[in-house]
Parts: C-alpha cells; structure tokens; sequence
C-alpha cells in the first residue's frame, strides 16, 4: 500500500521534566524525557520501580496531584500543547481523545454500578447520546474485546466477573469514544499469563482496527517485546535508550538496558547452563541522585568522565537514542560479571538423594456453608471447593520442585497444607518420615523447625515494629538452634550471606526496599536450618534486576546448606530455570509433573502447552505458537466431570467422538521416561507428536 | 475499498472558540491543510482550511494597521469555518468514488468522514490518490500494460484468461472508457514476474484487442 507522507505525531514530549512539590524544596522526579508516538503505534516505556514510568503517562493527562506540575518542555497532542490546560478543555480532552488503562481494573470501576451503567455514562455524559443507543453501542464494544455473552455482562456489577473479564471492560470503556491516544499503565500485570496473552492479543488488534496510539508502560521485559514497535528505557527519571524494539533486544547500546537483558531468564534456561546477573546496587532516589550520569554507581563501565558530565540522549545510525558517553566503545558480549554480583557456581546434584517430601493423593477440601435456612441449620448438601485433588510427589533432598499455574489452581493451598497453616482432608504426607497432615498447632517443634517458609509479600509477614536482627533471631531463641550468646554472631552471619551486611542488624522493615525485605525474609526462613523451605511466589512483586539477585541467593543458600525448596511462580522462565522438577497444576489437580526440561518440550500435557504459548518471551524474533484458551477457570466447587481440563482442553478434538471420554472418565496418568507423568487421555504417542511451542530462541546474548 | 479504510483516523481537531491565528499556526506547525471543528464529544460544527484563513488584503485596504491587527485578535475559527449547509462530509461505510464524486462536484480536497455527527476521520485528494495509486499497483515493480478492447462483453475474461494459461498473475488492474473514443474500453494491468517479450506476444495473440502501451515499472 502506498505510504502517506508522515503525518504528525500524536503525542509529543520534548524535554519534559516534571517535578512534585515537597516539604523543603522541590524534587525532580522526571528529567528531560522526550518521544513521539505516531498513529497506529505501541510505543513502550520499561524501567525498574521508581523510574518515573507512570510519572511520564500522568504529565500527560495532567493528573500529577496538587504538587506535582510539569516544570520543563513542552507536551503536545495532535499538534496541541497539553501543558498548563486546566479545566473544561482538560476535561473533554481526557474524555473525548485520550483514554487510560491502569494495573487495578478493580480501582477503574465502580464496585457500586452495574457495568452497564458505568460504560454507557462515557456515551450520554460526552456525546449525549441515548441511553438505549448507548447501551446498544456497549454491547458492541465488548463483544469487540471478545467479552463472551457481552448482553449479560452489563447487567453485572465488576465482582461478578474474573479479573481478565473486568481488564477488558476497562479497556472496552476506553475505546468507546474512540481515543486518539491510549495510555496503559501496566494493564496485565496483575493478570494470569493466560489472561495476560488475551489481553496482549486484543491490545494488537484494536491499535491495527483503530489506529490509535498507545503509550504502554511495564516493567516486563516480554510484555514489551510483545506489543511495542518502539521502547524507551528509563533509568532514575530519565529516558536512557530509545530504539525499535528489535534493535532494544538484539543489540542493546546502554548498560543499563544491557543489564536488565540479563538479568531475565530466558525460557528455556535452566541453572546449570546459564546464570541470570543482577545489577548491583538500586535506582537512587529521585532526590539523591548522582551527578554525572545517574546509572554511573551501578555501571560496570563508569569512568571519571561519568562522574563529572551528564551525557546527553545522542542517536545512532541505526536511529535509537543513547544516553552514554561510551556507548560506542561498549560491547556487551564481551561483558563480564564484576565480583560483587557473581553468581554461585551450581554443582551435580548427587542423583541417589534420599526422599525428603513424599505426598500420596493429598487433598485439600475447603466446606462452603451455603446462605438458605436449610444450610444454617445444617440440613443443605454439604458442598466443598477441592482446592488440591490427588497430588503425589516425591521430592529427593537438595533439589527444587517448581509449581505453576494459573491463579486459584491450588499452588498455595497446596504449600499451605504441607506447612501446616490448613489440615490436610485426606491422603499422606511424610517429611523425613514424619506425617505432616495435620496442623502445625500439633505438631513437634523439631518439625516445624525442619519446615519453613518464603513468603510473597514480605511487607505483611514482617513484624514492622521489630528490627532485622530481632526477627531473624526470633526463630533461633525459640527452636534453639543456637545458644544464647551466639545468636547476635550466628544473625549477622546470615545477614552476611544474604549480602545486607552487621549494619541492617537494628534497621526496621521500613526502612529496607523491597529486595532487602525479601532478603531478610528469606534469612528468617533460614534461621532455624530447616530441611524443606516452601516458597510461595517469593520474587513476583520485585523488580526484575532484584528477582535476578534473589534467586541467585536462593540458589547459593540451597548449594550451602543443601536445603529442599518448592518453589511456587506464575512466572514459567524463573520456574524453568529455578527448579529440577516442575508441578503444573490446573484446578486442584496436577496435570504434569516431571525434570524441568521434560515439561518445557513435547510430549506437553494439553494444558502446559497452552500456559507456554502464553509466556510473553523477552526477544521479539522468537516464535511462539498461538494458543488461546477459550473461558474461565471453572469454578472449584462445581469442577467439570472427567477430566477437570476438558472445558477448555483444545486438544481434545484428537480423541474419537470429540473427545466424550475426557468428560466422563478421569484420565489415566501416562508415564514418559524419566519420572515425566502426564495426567491425560491422550496418549503419549500422540502427544510426542504436537510441535515445540517455542521455536527460534536466539541463544546466549 | 470503502471510506474508512483510506482516511486518516484521529485527525487534529480544533474547537470553535480558538482565534484564528492559533489555527493558522497549528495547521503550519503540523503540516494540514485541513482541521476539522469539533464541539464537546467530537461532534463536528465545522471545517477550517487553509483557503478559509486566507483574508484577501482588498478587504485589509481601507483598515489602518491598528485596525488590522484589532480585527485580526478577535476573529475566532467560528466565524471563518465553513458550516451549516456549505459542510460536506462523508460516512465511514461510503464507497471511495462516492467521497471521489461529493469532492469533484463540490470542487473541495477534504471531507470530514462522521458517524453520527460524530468526526472519526478525515479523508482528503491524497488520499485518494492514494487509493489511485494502489488500484494500478504504483507500488510495486513489473510490467504495465494498457490494452484497448472493443466495448463487448467477455474481452477482459480474455485477457485474464490469456495470462492465468502462463502462469503469472495480475497484481493490479483497471478499466476506462478510452477517453474521447466511446466505442473502445482501455484495460491497463500490471504483471508481475513475467517477460515483458512474452507478455506482449501473448496478449498481441488475443484477437481484436490492441496493445497501445508497454512498460516495464520498477
């Protein structure tokens, strides 16, 4: 098709710095931030936690709080400039052409109005449309986002619907009045790969359907690589590189971007071949940043001109935009780890371990009391959720057993069980030899003592009035592992080895960023010399360059002391290259289980390959085939009959009469090689056959 | 080949009340030639051009330079905007040569593509040009053919036929009454990876039919 002379960009930032008014002086929080984006184009922004991402959407729409305003540059939309407008024009702007879409589609929508109420407001509010016609024109939006039984949906209020269902009402409210312009503010973070890859998907064909521009913010390096033509990098509020997205992955110029390349894991990468490297150190905070170059502390290259001369963004040939001095002389393939982030040398397991952790048909039944009389009077069928159906394991000593899955599986409830915190309804667990089935209140503290646990959110299982050392020592004093005069000596050892150092020994939780609280966390767990550390999704709400630092830890505690872990993550590149054995768990019930490297390569089970096709891949030439599973996640009260993957599987086509038997009979377990079983009907024959999901992984770099 | 497929979604739109001298300098800033007027949500009032902006300095000749620029701060786009029944505009579901025929008989380069009132797009000359263009596979490289074919039915068959035996394929093709000769029609295609010899000898081998221009495009 004949290309049009380039129109003008719809968005245009040009030395922007935005600064927030704050008690003794001002602080600069974005500084000279410039980029354009053109119709019809995705343009990404990444960048660690506190770079000042969303900082760059909110000058936008003007939504900086009373003490936030844009202090330099100019920001222009459709060749308007959007700085110091206020008031009505602000108003119909942000209604009429530029839209916005945050993590929490929940903070986007009412709780209190049906969906159609709040969707058709955007209609009769800015264009004064017809209640009815307004309606009528929302049901069509959503059946555009691929809602099913969109009719049905606006009579529903948002918690009626699953968190993937409301992104995409949020996301359908927005296109309602066709913007020009849409920003989006991490909006798959908080959703299930599965969900996620729909809501990628979707995100491609209405930027192609209607033109718009989209400013997408993440922290996900794959998400970027997914749905950007364009990435900027941020580092500490400033833009550091801007290139085409193929350029960012393929010949990344920043050490920044350099770093954070490798601080992911690929998929595909396991442990024993490859090591994730952290950036050292952490983003300075908006008011103590360096002078020079502000990625000079944690740069491997820094030189004395770093230090005195802020570098300027300067463009290359291929067209992106560098903002260092050396960027030319910088290559990365010849990088190497400075000795402060090396990561631990990981040796052969010694194959005939001893089996730590045996579980045999575990099941986990929560009782629901239903509201009708008959129920309070106990007379009401006895209903329950299965949250964990018949999982067996074994788990030899010293290695990892990774669980994955989509949320509500039972990867929780299952580590919960086996910790104690739930009783167990049925089935075996033995640890060491010792039942575990029941709860942690009756059991022998040597036991607990030998089980701990990693918890995701270390701002919630730490005690915010106690300091580091009290809470480390805490498990010491009351298993005593250590004798008394010793445990300040043994603290700071662990201390030590979590790289935090004597100094965070009286520091209190909040004053530690997020790493060092997982850190101690972890350290905590550790205390007591436990056997079996189970990890609930210990390094989901970090930062990738501090997951990178973690795991590498959790890899040198499990080398040291050679501790057994069962590691849960959403996240399959960290499980794959965390764990020697993978769990994949589907609604209460484990659905494959076998090596790392068996799950992640034909025969799969139906189900894994689905979740793989999902996993957003950090390298845009990589080839993924395109799954997509149809539905929700079926209730666990009522779970379907059979096989509890049928509803959705999308192989089962493969079995005579369209697959009838997957739901009438469970399926048998089919055993590969090697300890791989696959929960499935199909047999393994034909499950050898289907191809890799993921072809054309560009090796190292 | 409808409307909404050639416009240009998300055009820069100004309101009513903005002074003129702003939208003379959007529209330099940005490189239109066009903005469409818009009120609260979009819906279109009017349409603001280059030409509508041009004051014709007889009108300025009797004014003293102070006058001038007094007349010139208070004129706001509202009062220079085409509107009211001189405002064309297309549908988004409009046929291209429908947009082609409401600009030629109007003698005007744009229409703002509505939807209930509501501006969506906008679709100028280039545009169709554009559509012009692409029609004759302008585009890409290969051989460009007009063939003039008497005004019968199944000559054009003839002529696909005779290319589809060879195995090549028509990238692009149109069809016109010759111009100042009603009797004959001209055909012009475009071929891709074939000879331009042998293209030639077998479309001089259909009978009747005159090649009256031979090109190879790259």
């Amino acid at each position: 098709m004949t290309e049009l002379k380039k129109a003008p960009p719809v968005l245009k930032l040009e030395d922007v710095a935005v600064a927030y008014k704050v008690r003794g002086g001002e602080i600069e929080a974005v500084q000279d931030v410039s980029f354009e984006i053109n119709r019809g184009e995705t343009h990404g922004i990444v960048g660690e936690s506190g770079c000042g991402k969303s900082t760059v959407a909110w000058a936008v729409v003007n939504f900086l709080g009373a003490n936030g305003y844009v202090k330099r540059g100019s920001i222009k939309f459709q060749g308007k400039e959007l700085v110091g407008v206020t008031g009505e024009e602000l108003r119909r702007l942000r209604g009429d052409q530029i839209a916005m879409v945050y993590q929490d589609p929940m903070q986007a929508l009412n709780p209190s109005m049906r969906l159609g109420d709040q969707m058709s407001e955007v209609l009769t509010v800015h264009r004064g449309m017809a209640q009815k016609e307004a309606e009528q024109r929302c049901i069509e939006m959503l059946e555009r986002v691929y809602m099913p039984d969109a009719a049905n949906v606006m009579k529903r209020f948002p918690h009626q619907i699953s968190g993937g269902q409301q992104q995409r009402v949020v996301i359908a409210t927005a296109l309602l009045n066709n913007p020009a312009l849409l920003l989006m503010d991490e909006p798959t973070t908080a959703l299930d790969v599965t969900v996620e890859a729909a809501v990628l998907d979707l995100i491609a064909d209405l930027r192609r359907e209607f033109d718009t521009a989209i400013m997408y913010i993440t922290h996900n390096l794959g998400v970027v690589a997914r749905v950007s033509t364009r990435v900027g990098v941020m580092y500490a509020g400033e833009m550091v590189e801007r290139a085409t997205v193929e350029e960012i992955y393929k010949n990344p110029r920043h050490p920044y971007t350099q770093g954070l390349i490798r601080c992911v894991p690929k998929l595909g990468a396991d442990k024993a071949k490859s090591v994730l490297y952290p950036i050292r150190g952490r983003v300075p905070p908006p008011n103590n940043r360096p002078a020079g170059c502000v990625f000079g502390p944690r740069c491997d290259y820094v030189q004395e001109r770093c230090r005195e001369e802020r570098p300027q963004l300067r463009e290359f040939p291929n067209a992106s935009l560098v903002r260092c001095h050396f960027a030319e002389e910088i290559v990365a393939s010849d990088w190497t780890p400075s000795e402060d982030i090396m990561p631990p040398s990981i040796t052969g397991k010694d194959v005939a371990a001893e089996t730590i952790l045996k579980v045999d048909d575990l099941k986990k039944y929560y009782k629901v009391t239903g509201s009708s009389l008959k129920d309070v009077i106990g007379l009401g069928e006895k209903r329950y959720v299965k949250a964990v159906e018949n999982a067996s394991f074994e788990l030899p000593r010293g290695t990892t057993l990774g669980v994955v899955g989509e949320s509500g599986c039972g990867k929780s409830t299952l580590i919960k069980t086996l910790i104690g915190l739930e009783d167990t309804t049925s089935g075996n667990a033995k640890f060491l030899g010792f039942d575990i089935t029941n709860e942690i209140a009756n059991r022998d503290l040597s036991l607990i003592q030998e089980l701990q646990m990693v918890f995701q959110n270390p701002d919630s299982t730490m005690n915010p009035s106690y300091t580091v050392g009290q809470q480390i020592a805490r498990p010491m004093e009351r298993f005593k592992t250590v004798s008394k005069e010793k445990i300040r000596e043994e603290v700071i050892k662990l201390l030590t080895a979590m790289r935090l150092g004597e100094n965070y020994y009286n520091r209190l939780p909040r004053q530690l960023s997020g790493g060092e609280k997982q850190r101690v966390g972890i350290a905590r767990a550790l205390a007591s010399h436990p056997d079996l550390v189970l990890c609930d999704e210990p390094v989901s709400a970090l930062d990738v360059s501090v997951q990178a630092a973690i795991l590498n830890l959790l890899l040198e505690v499990q080398q040291e002391f050679n501790t057994t872990l069962v590691f849960i993550a959403h996240d399959l590149s960290v499980v794959r290259f965390f764990s020697d054995q993978v769990a994949v768990m589907y609604l209460g019930q484990i659905m494959e289980i076998g090596p790392a490297d068996a799950i992640y390569a034909p025969p799969y089970h139906p189900y894994s390959e689905a979740l793989l096709s999902a996993v957003p891949i950090p390298d845009p030439t990589a080839k993924q085939k395109h799954i997509r599973l149809e539905g929700n996640v079926p209730s666990a009260i009522n779970p379907p009959s059979g096989c509890r993957f049928h509803t959705r599987c999308p192989r089962r086509e493969l079995l005579p009469d369209g697959g009838k038997i997957c739901s009438q009979e469970s399926p048998p377990w089919r055993e590969a090689d090697d300890g791989h079983r696959i929960f499935c009907h199909l047999p393994l024959e034909t499950l050898r056959t289907f191809d890799p999901v993921i072809t054309q992984l560009t090796e190292g770099s | 080949m409808l409307v909404k497929d050639y416009m240009t979604r998300h055009p820069i739109m100004i309101s009513p009340e903005t002074p003129s001298a702003e939208a003379q300098k959007m529209m330099l800033e940005n490189d239109v030639r066009h903005l469409p007027v818009v009120g609260d949500g979009k819906r279109i009032l009017g349409l603001i051009t280059r030409d509508k902006l041009r004051v014709p300095p007889s009108d300025l000749g009797s004014l003293n330079i102070w006058e001038i620029s007094r007349i010139l701060s208070d004129l706001k786009v509202k009062d220079m905007m085409v509107k009211g029944k001189d405002l064309e505009t297309v549908g988004p579901n409009e046929t291209l040569e429908f947009a082609a025929q409401a600009m030629i008989k109007n003698k005007i380069g744009c229409l703002p593509v509505t939807e209930d009132g509501i501006v969506v797009g906008i679709i100028t000359e280039v545009d169709l040009l554009a559509e012009l263009s692409d029609l004759l596979g302008g585009s890409v490289s290969g051989v460009r053919v007009t063939i003039r074919t008497p005004d019968k039915v199944g000559e054009y068959a003839k002529i696909t036929t005779a290319i589809a035996e060879k195995g090549w394929g028509i990238y692009a093709s149109g069809g016109v009454r010759s111009p100042k000769n009603p009797d004959t029609w001209d055909v012009i295609i475009k071929v891709r990876n074939a000879p331009k010899d042998e293209l030639v000898a077998v479309l001089q081998g259909i009978e009747g039919q005159e090649i009256i221009d031979v090109r190879e495009v790259s």
